[in-house]
């Protein structure tokens, strides 16, 4: 009959709720709400040249622990030029006959240069002062006159035919002003001197030209020919190392540290914070006052005991212990906020529906729990980063981190420190390196926070 | 009062409105997200000009109680008017105990407060102390002691003072660290190893004033030794009344020297006034010194000086630059000892391959240690065992006797470093542990040492940093391969560093033995002929080379700033130093 006509069957609408915009996950719609942040898209893009710093660099640079003694504490941009000279060979100096004399020493006649001053060695001889018993050498930076201030005293020179001198001491090209004052026999300085105003050359040897890498061969290089020395983009340190070079090294001990030790204990505490939460009651009461109990442990006493527990003896890196230490102290937080999330998702409707519907409780936890506090745990891990890059910085600069020669920021920062007012580059580079990362893990953390909080999303 | 308040009021309520005119005022230019970023930008801007303030605000005050409460009450750096000087001291000495103190701190303050026999003079040149005059031969050394010699309470200085002094130090009980110093007495080495009572010692008082010494073999340089602080006396009846306290504190102390200390404020002050019982008081002019200050970093002793509140302090090669630009008079001045590399000389150890510490000692150039890494004017890069000081037969022993010749050579290195290998069995070669100093200079040597190894040789180096007291433990047990080691002269003999590497030295902590060195440290200790003593240290020097032993670094000087009206310091390398019971305040 007509039935089929009777009953003809309604036509879905479709059209009635059209999603008019595209779907956005979840994941989707954070990155979005980040690239409108200014500040945590720039520091996203410093993360991201930090990791490129750290991970490529170290390939194209020279080894950290290379010592270019010629450029000893050397700032960007020194001046590089240097001339060829034949190697050093021992001076045998000048040596006169002496007359012996009453009265007081006079100053003596003059001074003067042998061959030429350079980098390697200044050579001098003066006039022989009658009656003197021996002769000091003053070096300045400056003109004595008019205060007689000599500068630093090189050396006595306790032979009285002796007139002559050989200062090698770091001499870095530039002015110096040489004083010969007399001695009388009890060594005591008479009261006058006389003064050399010389102008040091960089030099190097062919030698040394070419074990650096200036040069191919030894033959390519004449006596006076003039080379540049090895470039060193950031300067040096102490002892002549390359500090882009450490830097990059140090970048791989100081970040390492900062991503793996925050990345493992928040895993600890994910575990530990989400059983505690989801089990609840007594459990809970337990775990969580075990977990308050860690939290009280002192960090630095526990990184000296697990050295000890590791005969981590001098010579030997500290970074496996105080990673541990990290790990192991530093779960609380992150426990206590997973748990907290927990209990909070444990009651909404959905779990109740998705339990209703026969999920079983790894499922409930890993398909509903987790992912829902995964924004919780991600703005914690940005968080924990900077905070560890300190500690590991705190512990390698009061010694306790990397054994030496590896460089990290902080154990650089410590060895700046003591140049700070004569060679600033050396603390300034490596402190500027913390600042930069941890500023930009922090700003990037509380992007990542405006960004991947939902009920934030509901107040725009 | 109101009117007061009200004014205050007033002028708080104009400054909040001005800050909210500023933050306010782009508010009203433009509209949207500018409005939010020149907002902000004022904003930080206000916080920052606040936050600068804030600061500037606390180290005003922070500097403004620091002067409240620092300082310790100390005066000028020289101040005529009380004829006090102002110093500061690098550690506090533990005890002043003559029988049992072993560092620099407590021999210099000894030194000041205490007598020997005899002392050092400005020229370093024995003179009388205690003693008037003495007689040594063979085996017997005589002092007569002066009458006027009086410790602080009064009484006078006798011989049995001393007697029971060095009777104390060679007991087994005090264990003495030094009382090997004591060993040229007869009998002192079996006392103090416990063999005879101490009454054995020989050493007795003739009557008050004479002072017998039994020497156990003949000795040239004992007069050197009875300057040296193991050999002060102390007063049995003071001693035994202080129950064990004897040297703690000021009043734990009885002095017969230049100065007294008058008040010890542990870990931060002390201060020593002239002592009116000293026999020569009429040749101290200084009537206090105060140690006001207790630290040993460098660029905090030298801001005092720059204030004015220390007459001394030393510099070392960062602050160098910064004290020839303010056109200051250094001085310089080598305090006698010697650095060098220590290997492990034990069986068990690698170092003991005699190949592989010529292979090291090939590649180590102490010119370079001492021209381009520590540049400090001063130190003089280590040839020998022997520093340059040290008097020989007429002259200075290293004229006389030159070092051997030392020039770095890799490629012979290297023929070395392969037999060695081969001796060893072993190839590569296990990293090596040197053992080094925890301090700014150690960690620049052992860093330095550490790729010269490493790119000259290819051996890999473990450095082990520990502070001095633990170094020290960790050399006497052995647990190193090298140890960045030094030795200070205990008295002007070349000896005091000849005997250093004989077996049975307890300061030879590498534990070398060779019998053919111990042989010649036999003759220089029992000769009397200048030539033939010299020569046995010349053999020594070359054994030293030859074998290895250690590896000269330098010999340490150093630089310091005196204030100019400061005159008449004495500083030495044997001896008390800086000695300052010469010293006076000139007119300024």
């Amino acid at each position: 009959m007509n039935t089929a006509l009777s009953f003809a069957p309604v036509v879905a609408e479709r059209d009635v709720e059209v999603i008019s915009r595209p779907s956005l996950s979840y994941w989707r719609d954070a990155w979005i709400r980040l690239k409108a942040n200014r500040r945590a898209l720039v520091s996203l893009y410093i993360v991201i040249a930090l990791g490129v710093f750290t991970v490529f660099g170290p390939l194209f640079v020279p080894s950290a622990s290379i010592q270019d003694l010629d450029q000893i504490s050397s700032p960007p941009g020194a001046d590089r030029s240097a001339f060829i000279v034949p190697p050093y060979v021992p001076w045998s100096g000048v040596t006169v006959n002496v007359r012996d004399a009453q009265g007081p020493l006079e100053a003596p006649g003059s001074m003067t240069l042998v061959g030429e001053a350079t980098t390697q060695a200044v050579r001098m001889f003066w006039d022989p002062v009658p009656g003197a018993h021996g002769y000091r050498v003053y070096r300045n930076i400056a003109h004595p006159a008019p205060d007689d201030a000599l500068g630093m005293p090189l050396a006595d020179v306790l032979n009285p035919s002796r007139v002559s001198f050989e200062d090698r001491l770091d001499i870095k090209p530039g002015e110096y002003f040489y004083s010969v004052v007399p001695l009388d026999m009890n060594g005591v300085e008479a009261p006058v001197y006389t003064t050399l105003d010389v102008r040091a050359i960089r030099v190097i040897t062919a030698d040394e030209a070419v074990k650096r890498g200036l040069a191919e061969s030894v033959a390519d290089l004449a006596v006076g020919d003039e080379v540049k020395l090895k470039l060193h983009v950031l300067g040096t340190d102490y002892l002549g190392r390359d500090m882009l070079s450490r830097l990059m090294h140090g970048a791989r001990v100081s970040l390492f540290i900062g991503i793996v030790a925050p990345f493992l204990f928040i895993l600890v505490g994910i575990l530990y914070g989400s059983a505690a939460g989801f089990v609840g009651g007594r459990v809970d009461q337990v775990l969580m006052r075990f977990a308050d109990f860690v939290v009280a442990l002192p960090f630095l006493l526990f990184m000296i005991l697990f050295r000890i527990l590791f005969k981590i003896e001098g010579g030997d890196s500290g970074i496996a212990p105080m990673l541990i230490a990290m790990v192991i102290l530093s779960w609380p937080a992150a426990a206590r906020l997973v748990r907290g999330q927990i209990l909070q998702i444990r009651e909404e409707g959905y779990i109740s529906a998705s339990r209703l519907l026969g999920a079983k409780t790894p499922y409930l936890v890993l398909r509903h729990m987790i992912p829902n506090t995964m924004g919780v745990i991600l703005v914690t891990i940005t968080f924990a980063v900077p905070s560890a890059i300190f500690t590991e910085a705190f512990l390698s600069f009061i010694g306790m981190g990397v054994a030496p020669p590896t460089p990290s920021w902080g154990s650089m920062c410590n060895e700046g420190l003591k140049t700070m007012l004569t060679h600033p580059h050396e603390l300034i580079f490596p402190a500027l390196f913390i600042s930069i990362t941890v500023l930009a893990f922090n700003l990037l953390g509380d992007g990542l926070r405006d960004a991947l909080d939902a009920r934030m999303r509901s107040q725009e | 009062m109101s009117t007061t308040s009200s004014d205050s009021a007033g002028a708080s309520g104009r400054a909040v409105a001005g800050a909210v005119g500023i933050a306010g005022a782009p508010t009203d230019q433009g509209s949207g997200k500018g409005i939010a970023w020149l907002g902000e930008g004022s904003q930080l801007f206000i916080l920052s000009v606040l936050g600068i303030g804030a600061f500037v605000l606390l180290m005003m005050l922070l500097s403004f109680v620091s002067e409240m409460f620092g300082g310790g009450g100390a005066g000028e750096a020289v101040d005529p008017g009380t004829g006090t000087i102002t110093l500061a001291l690098s550690t506090e000495p533990p005890q002043l105990d003559s029988t049992r103190a072993t560092d620099m701190v407590s021999g210099q303050i000894l030194g000041h407060v205490m007598e020997g026999l005899v002392r050092y003079d400005e020229f370093n040149r024995i003179v009388p102390g205690v003693a008037e005059r003495w007689e040594i031969d063979e085996s017997e050394a005589v002092f007569h002691l002066r009458d006027d010699s009086r410790w602080s309470d009064g009484t006078p200085v006798t011989a049995h003072d001393f007697v029971f002094a060095w009777r104390t130090a060679v007991e087994p009980e005090t264990a003495s660290e030094y009382a090997f110093i004591l060993y040229p007495i007869k009998n002192a080495r079996a006392v103090n190893e416990g063999d005879l009572p101490v009454t054995a010692l020989g050493a007795t008082a003739v009557d008050d004033h004479t002072l017998a010494v039994q020497l156990e073999r003949p000795i040239g340089y004992f007069d050197k030794l009875v300057a040296f602080p193991t050999y002060y006396p102390i007063k049995q009846d003071f001693y035994e009344g202080r129950d064990g306290r004897y040297g703690a504190d000021p009043e734990d102390l009885l002095y017969n020297g230049p100065f007294a200390i008058e008040r010890w404020v542990h870990g931060a002050q002390l201060r020593m006034t002239r002592n009116d019982e000293y026999w020569a008081r009429d040749r101290i002019h200084l009537n206090a010194i105060d140690y006001a200050y207790i630290t040993s970093d460098v660029n905090a002793t030298l801001n005092l000086f720059k204030d004015g509140k220390v007459a001394i302090a030393s510099l070392d090669a960062e602050t160098l630059h910064d004290a020839l630009e303010q056109r200051w008079k250094l001085e310089r001045f080598n305090d006698g000892s010697v650095f060098f590399i220590e290997f492990n000389h034990r069986p068990e150890r690698l170092t003991h391959n005699r190949n592989l510490r010529k292979a090291i000692q090939l590649v180590v150039d102490p010119a370079e240690l001492v021209y381009k890494v520590i540049k400090l004017p001063g130190n003089t890069p280590g040839e020998s065992l022997f520093p340059v000081w040290l008097k020989g037969v007429n002259g200075y022993f290293r004229q006389e006797y030159p070092a051997p010749e030392h020039r770095v050579d890799i490629a012979r290195a290297h023929d070395y470093l392969t037999r060695a290998r081969q001796e060893l069995g072993l190839d590569p070669l296990p990293p090596l542990i040197f053992l080094s100093g925890d301090n700014p200079a150690a960690n620049k040597q052992s860093e330095y040492f550490q790729e010269v190894f490493a790119s000259r040789l290819g051996l890999e180096v473990k450095i082990d940093r520990q502070i001095f007291k633990q170094r020290l433990a960790k050399m006497t047990a052995g647990e190193f391969d090298m140890v960045l080691a030094g030795w200070g002269p205990d008295y002007a003999d070349p000896l005091t560093f000849g005997d250093l590497f004989a077996s049975w030295n307890k300061n030879n902590r590498g534990a070398y033995v060779n019998p053919e060195l111990d042989a010649w440290v036999e003759v220089a200790q029992s000769s009397l002929v200048p030539e033939e003593r010299m020569q046995a240290f010349d053999e020594i020097q070359k054994i030293i080379y030859d074998d290895a032993v250690i590896l000269p670094n330098y010999e340490r000087g150093s630089v310091f700033v005196r204030n100019p009206r400061l005159k008449g310091v004495v500083r030495r390398a044997v001896g008390t130093d800086p000695d300052y019971t010469g010293a006076y305040i000139a007119d300024g």
